[in-house]
């Protein structure tokens, strides 16, 4: 076996480390261990002089296997894999030991701090001498794209990839295109037409070589991996059509939430209190009238329906307020001498104009009263025969401490998004995960917002979370760039850090295969063992721990590693300080 | 002399590895005994890593993964859920009482809880007083 030759960097991250960690301290004492050739500290380890550094000591001094102590390997571990590459050794014959954001950020005494940071070294410099050489794969990308779900979202990726050039499949469940956003009448803020905005999107779609559309579908399941998805899909039960495709959008949209589970607001025995789709169909008729057909003298509009509270949902809905103070300019146009009252719990306007639209729509001569959203919602009750009007809705005025009574002959429920009812259904097809609320989670929720933590699947528009309609356009149209991305490279690297089943030592009990999350291991009948589909795997490990007879290696953590780096973090304990 | 434990940690990478170094970029300050061990997913955390911990003279360990529903591979850490309260129950026939192992979720926006759970960790071990399984098996190994 070929001798282990390890060089072993300290950054000082400037002082970031250097103040709390005594630095030559921790490179003097590495340089005693067995097999560390070099021992070196230095300002800045990141910069261009500091991989230069590790790069001409690997050529000089024939290193082959590397430890840096800096900062997170989450922040710097490429850019030292990179450097490692550069030389012209395996990038992961490398590991890095965390001191700033585990050390010196979080410790005040610096014998204690620096004693922490030689165990941690220590630990990585054990892990690395059981590193082995790992080598990049790659796949070929079909460049076809699956979207499902046929609203804004779904129509703008689908435009954009269809544009330049490469096949996409759409499958929309119902039998029509436009999603919600066929139901809106006007958009908030600058009150422009839903219906010319998606029309125009739809005729495209449908008259677009490159698209292929598939209405009154379902997704039931999709085999593969990025790169090279397969689908079956049924279309009205007899026929049949398989797909194949590379990368997969979806769209699958929200659900309006149903309040007919509040008490206080009746919905469902009193008539006129509706929903917001509902009143957006009226608007769409171009006719606001009661039950009766009469035109209300007062209407009552009020806020975070199922939104912003613990027994129904948490979260906020996002486009209601602006939807609501957008339904008193309607209002106001078509019914001008009306009584508008806005029952809200907060006023949201976030958003490009969307202060703006507030501010404008509050001059409109409209009552704002406002309502304690977690303690006490807003009362509906039918108004009695003397009053001149259909409904009382009583209200715990916050402003004022005040109880008031508003007459209302029309309430409209601003009800919030939730996700859809299949979104199970659809999470477990493409093999991505829900959070809490049942909304699909994206793959890091601030540097990487529309990928998921499966390869080649993305996430956009409201199936994610609540958002208004400028916000999913752009998370359609950024999956689409990302795809684009990816078709245009011809080929994707995938997981290295795979699982690996020793076939002399694997018994054939499967254990292996019952645990993995991906499918990824199969079983030969013939050799009567256990196999790794590697294209498949993630490298989560979990069938490593569970192989009763140590047959499955779990690359880049494997027992060995973990086991000597275990021994390594206990060599220096805290004791003597 | 102060007892001043020393505390293995195992984090998954995708949350509670994320979360610690979120009380870091936070500046959090949380006792020193805690030393972290990133493996990709808690469902990685193999019994003998435990053991092995507590051999080196491990005081406690720590085991931190996502918050049920969230794990990054779907269900790792239900997997180690299972795993932990099986392991909890054999070290303790081994003489090390189960409050020396902990598992707890933490997620990649929990800095501050992590914090607290290594400042807490670090109190119940430091009541615990050290750990005898290492001492006991170099008697043992002795006498063998």
């Amino acid at each position: 076996m070929e001798e282990k030759r390890i060089g072993v960097y300290v950054c000082w991250c400037g002082n970031n480390i250097a103040l709390m960690v005594d630095v030559e301290a921790v490179s003097e004492e590495m340089k005693k261990l067995p097999n560390v050739v070099i021992a070196k500290n230095y300002k800045y380890m990141c910069s261009d002089p500091g991989q230069d550094l590790i790069i001409n000591d690997i050529k000089e001094h024939n290193l082959n296997r590397i430890v840096v102590a800096a900062c997170s390997p989450r922040i710097h571990e490429l850019t030292f894999r990179k450097a490692l590459e550069n030389a012209g050794l395996n990038p992961y014959m490398f590991e890095m030991a965390n001191i700033r954001e585990q050390v010196s950020w979080v410790h005040t005494n610096r014998e204690e701090a620096t004693r922490k940071a030689k165990s941690l070294v220590v630990g990585a410099i054990n892990k690395v001498s059981f590193h082995e050489p790992l080598d990049k794969r790659s796949v070929d990308i079909d460049p076809a794209t699956l979207i499902i779900g046929g609203g804004i979202s779904g129509i703008s990726a689908a435009l954009l990839i269809a544009d330049s050039g490469n096949k996409v499949y759409l499958v929309e469940k119902t039998g029509k295109l436009g999603g919600h956003t066929a139901n809106v009448d006007l958009t908030f803020p600058y009150l422009y037409s839903a219906q010319q905005m998606i029309d125009f999107k739809i005729k495209r779609l449908i008259n677009h070589p490159n698209i292929e559309l598939f209405l009154d579908t379902q997704i039931e399941e999709i085999f593969g991996y990025v790169g090279n998805f397969e689908t079956t899909l049924k279309i009205n039960t007899a026929e049949k059509v398989e797909l194949k495709f590379g990368n997969i959008i979806v769209a699958t949209g929200l659900k309006t939430f149903d309040p007919s589970g509040i008490e206080e607001y009746g919905y469902g025995k009193l008539p006129d209190v509706i929903t917001s789709s509902e009143f957006e169909k009226m608007l769409l008729h171009g006719k606001v009238q009661t039950k009766e057909g009469k035109v209300p003298k007062n209407v009552v509009i009020i806020h975070c329906v199922g939104s912003r509270n613990k027994n129904y949902h948490e979260y906020c809905s996002r486009t209601c307020c602006m939807t609501a103070l957008k339904y008193s300019n309607q209002l106001r146009s078509a019914l001008p001498h009306s009584n508008i009252f806005q029952v809200y719990a907060d006023m949201r306007a976030f958003g490009k104009g969307c202060e703006e639209f507030y501010t404008q729509s509050s001059r409109k001569d409209i009552m704002f009263l406002m309502f304690d959203q977690q303690n006490e919602l807003p009362k509906i009750r039918e108004a009695g025969k003397k009053d001149n009007c259909n409904l009382i809705v009583e209200i715990n005025e916050k402003l004022s401490g005040e109880p008031i009574e508003v007459p209302a002959d029309l309430v409209i429920l601003m009800t919030s998004m939730e996700a859809h009812e299949e979104a199970k259904n659809i999470a477990h097809a493409v093999g991505i995960s829900m959070c809490g609320n049942d909304f699909y989670i994206e793959k890091h929720p601030k540097l990487d917002p529309v990928a998921t933590t499966t390869d080649g699947v993305y996430i956009v528009g409201t199936c994610q979370g609540p958002k208004d309609i400028p916000d999913s356009i752009s998370q359609a149209e950024a999956a689409a760039a990302r795809i684009l991305a990816i078709i245009l490279q011809g080929s994707v690297h995938v997981e290295v850090t795979t699982a690996f089943v020793n076939e002399e030592v694997c018994c054939g009990c499967q254990t292996c295969i019952c645990v993995c999350p991906y499918t990824a291991i199969s079983f030969d009948e013939e050799k009567n063992v256990s196999v790794v589909n590697e294209i498949l795997c993630k490298g989560c490990g979990t069938c490593g721990s569970a192989c009763p007879t140590g047959a499955i290696r779990c690359r880049h953590f494997t027992d060995k590693q973990i086991l000597s780096q275990i021994e390594g973090l206990m060599s220096i304990t805290l004791e003597e300080v | 002399m102060d007892f001043k434990p020393t505390i293995v940690s195992f984090l998954c990478n995708w949350c509670s590895y994320t979360g610690a170094d979120l009380a870091g970029t936070s500046r959090m300050k949380y006792a020193p005994n805690i030393r972290i061990i990133r493996v990709m997913c808690s469902g990685r955390i193999e019994p003998t890593f435990i053991l092995k911990a507590f051999r080196e003279g491990a005081d406690g360990v720590l085991i931190c993964g996502c918050h049920p529903g969230d794990c990054h591979y779907h269900e790792g850490n239900y997997k180690c859920l299972r795993r932990f309260h099986l392991i909890q129950k054999y070290i303790q026939q081994m003489g090390i009482n189960k409050d020396r192992l902990r598992l707890d979720w933490v997620s990649a926006s929990e800095g501050k809880q992590f914090a607290e759970l290594a400042d807490e960790m670090t109190e119940t071990i430091k009541e615990l007083g050290p750990c005898e399984v290492k001492n006991t098996m170099e008697k043992l190994d002795k006498i063998c």
